[in-house]
C-alpha cells in the first residue's frame, strides 16, 4: 500500500502548493477532467494526476489518460534544465502518448506555481522571526554551496592528481585522438606493406 | 435436529458474539450507528491509526472508475469513497451514496456538501438486501466495511449483482483474518482490550466498539468470502489482502 501512501502525499503536498501559489489554480480549469499519468522507472507503479473542480486527484490507475509519459526522475530534471524533448524522445529516455498538448499544460502549471514562503512563514511566527530565519537560511545556504564546492574541488584533486584514480576529461580526449592518429598510421602503413608485397610478386614474375 | 431447532437456526443470526432472531439484528445494528455517527471518521482515525484512508485509497484505485461511470457505495457512511468516485466520474458520471442507516447518510451528506461535492451525487437510504434499483444500473459497486453489519449476506450479494451491469464490478472492502498468528494475537489484544475503551472515551459508546471487534471475528474469512461472492454469480472473484489480511478486497464481476 506503499504506492496508496505515495499518492496521498504527492495529492495533499501538490494541492496546498496550488492554495498557496499566488496565481492560485486559475490554470486548473482549462485541464478539468484531463488525466496525465507518469510512469517513473524508479517508482515502479503509474502515477495518474486527475483534474477536478480545481484540485488534483492523484491515483495510481492508469487507465484511459489523455497523456501519458513513460521517464525516469533523472531524465524529468535533465528535462527542466535543457528543455530537450526532441533529443531525449530520440534517446529513448523520454516516451510520451497521447496528446502532448495536456502534458505541456501540466509543465505549464508545474513552472507558474509562485509560493511567497516568507508571507507563508510569517502569518505562522511573526514577521520578524521570519526575516531573521531567512537571513540565517541565507547565510547557511551560501556557507553549504561553498563548503560543498570545496569538498568537490578537494576530491577532485585527490582522486586525479594524487591518487591518480579518476583521468581527467582532457586526458581522455587527448588518448582518443593519440589512438585515431594511430589508426591513421598503421593504415598507412597496411597500405605501404601490401602495395610492397605487391611489387615483390611482380618482380617474382 | 428437530425441525423446531432448524426454523430457528434459519432464522437466526449473528450480532457480534450474540446470536440474535434476523428480524432483531436490523435494529440492533442501527441502534449501533446511530450512536457512532457523529464521532464516526474520528474514531475510524483513531482505531486504524489513519491506515483506512489508505485502505479506501486502494479501492478507488482497484475499482478502475472512469468519467461518465455510474457507482454506488453502498454502506457507504460518512461518504469517503463517494467523495473520490465523485471526482473522478466527473460531470458525466453519478455517484449514489447508500446506507439503511439514517444518521450516518446525515453525517455523510453534511460533510460532502461542505466540501462543495453536490453536482452528481445522490443520497438513497436503502437495505443492501432489497436494493431498490433497476436491475443492469451500475459500473461499480463498492461496500466498505459494510457487508459484515448485513443480516443476510448472501441475499445482499444477489442483490448487488441485480443491480450491475454486464461487465461492471463489485468491490467489497472488508475486515478479514489475519495471515501471520503473532499478528492474530496483537490485533485481538488491541480489538478487544484498546478498542472498547477508544470507543469509551471519544465516542462515550465502549458497547458499539465491543460489538466491532466480535462483529469482525464472526464475519466470513477471505476464502469463504470469495466462495459466498462466486454462489451469488461473481465471476474473476479475487481477494487481496491488506496490512497482513487484517483487511481484504474483494473484487468480482457481472459478466
Amino acid at each position: 500500500m506503499y504506492q496508496q501512501f505515495i499518492c496521498a502525499v504527492l495529492e495533499s503536498v501538490i494541492n496546498k502548493a496550488l492554495t498557496l501559489s499566488l496565481n492560485g489554480n486559475k490554470g486548473l480549469s482549462s485541464l478539468d477532467q484531463k488525466c496525465l499519468v507518469v510512469q517513473l522507472s524508479e517508482l515502479g507503479f503509474p502515477l495518474s494526476f486527475i483534474i477536478c473542480d480545481g484540485k488534483v486527484l492523484v491515483t495510481s490507475m492508469d487507465e484511459h489518460p489523455d497523456c501519458s509519459i513513460h521517464t525516469s526522475i533523472k531524465t524529468l530534471v535533465e528535462l527542466k534544465k535543457d528543455q530537450q524533448v526532441t533529443e531525449l524522445i530520440k534517446q529513448d529516455k523520454l516516451n510520451i502518448v497521447g496528446d502532448i498538448k495536456v502534458a505541456q499544460q501540466f509543465a505549464q502549471l508545474a513552472e507558474t506555481l509562485d509560493i511567497d514562503w516568507q508571507t507563508e512563514l510569517a502569518k505562522h511566527i511573526g514577521d520578524v522571526p521570519t526575516f531573521k530565519l531567512t537571513q540565517l537560511g541565507k547565510k547557511l545556504a551560501n556557507k553549504l554551496g561553498f563548503a560543498a564546492r570545496q569538498i568537490e574541488a578537494d576530491s577532485t584533486e585527490w582522486l586525479v592528481h594524487e591518487k591518480r584514480l579518476v583521468v581527467p576529461r582532457s586526458e581522455i580526449s587527448s588518448f582518443n585522438l593519440q589512438v585515431s592518429e594511430l589508426d591513421i598510421r598503421t593504415e598507412a602503413l597496411t597500405e605501404k606493406f601490401a602495395k610492397l608485397n605487391a611489387l615483390l610478386s611482380d618482380n617474382k614474375e | 435436529m428437530s425441525a423446531q431447532d432448524q426454523d430457528h437456526q434459519d432464522n437466526s443470526t449473528h450480532f457480534g458474539y450474540q446470536t440474535v432472531d434476523k428480524t432483531e439484528k436490523e435494529s440492533k445494528v442501527a441502534s449501533v450507528f446511530h450512536s457512532v455517527a457523529a464521532q464516526y471518521d474520528v474514531m475510524n482515525d483513531l482505531m486504524s491509526f489513519g491506515v483506512h484512508r489508505l485502505w479506501k485509497r486502494f479501492t478507488i484505485d482497484a475499482s478502475g472508475v472512469r468519467p461518465g461511470n455510474k457507482v454506488l457505495d453502498l454502506a457507504g457512511g460518512t461518504g469517503d469513497l463517494t467523495a473520490k468516485f465523485s471526482q473522478l466520474v466527473g460531470k458525466e458520471g453519478q455517484v449514489v451514496l447508500a446506507d439503511i442507516n439514517s444518521s450516518m447518510l446525515n453525517v455523510g451528506r453534511d460533510k460532502l456538501r461542505d466540501r462543495g461535492l453536490v453536482q452528481n451525487i445522490d443520497y438513497v437510504q436503502a437495505n443492501a438486501q432489497h436494493l431498490p434499483f433497476e436491475d443492469n444500473t451500475f459500473d461499480v459497486i463498492t461496500i466498505a466495511f459494510g457487508l459484515r453489519n448485513v443480516t443476510d449476506k448472501d441475499e445482499a450479494l444477489r442483490s448487488m449483482y441485480r443491480v450491475l451491469k454486464p461487465g461492471g464490478r463489485l468491490l467489497v472492502l472488508e475486515f478479514s483474518k489475519p495471515e501471520q498468528e503473532l499478528l492474530t494475537k496483537a490485533y485481538d489484544f488491541y480489538s478487544f482490550n484498546i478498542l472498547p475503551k477508544m470507543g469509551e472515551l471519544v465516542a462515550k459508546d465502549g458497547e458499539s466498539y465491543q460489538y466491532l471487534a466480535e462483529s469482525i471475528r464472526m464475519h466470513p474469512n477471505q476464502e469463504t468470502l470469495k466462495e459466498m461472492m462466486e454462489t451469488a454469480g461473481f465471476e474473476h472473484t479475487t481477494f487481496k489482502n491488506l496490512t497482513g489480511g487484517i483487511v481484504a478486497l474483494h473484487k468480482g464481476y457481472k459478466f
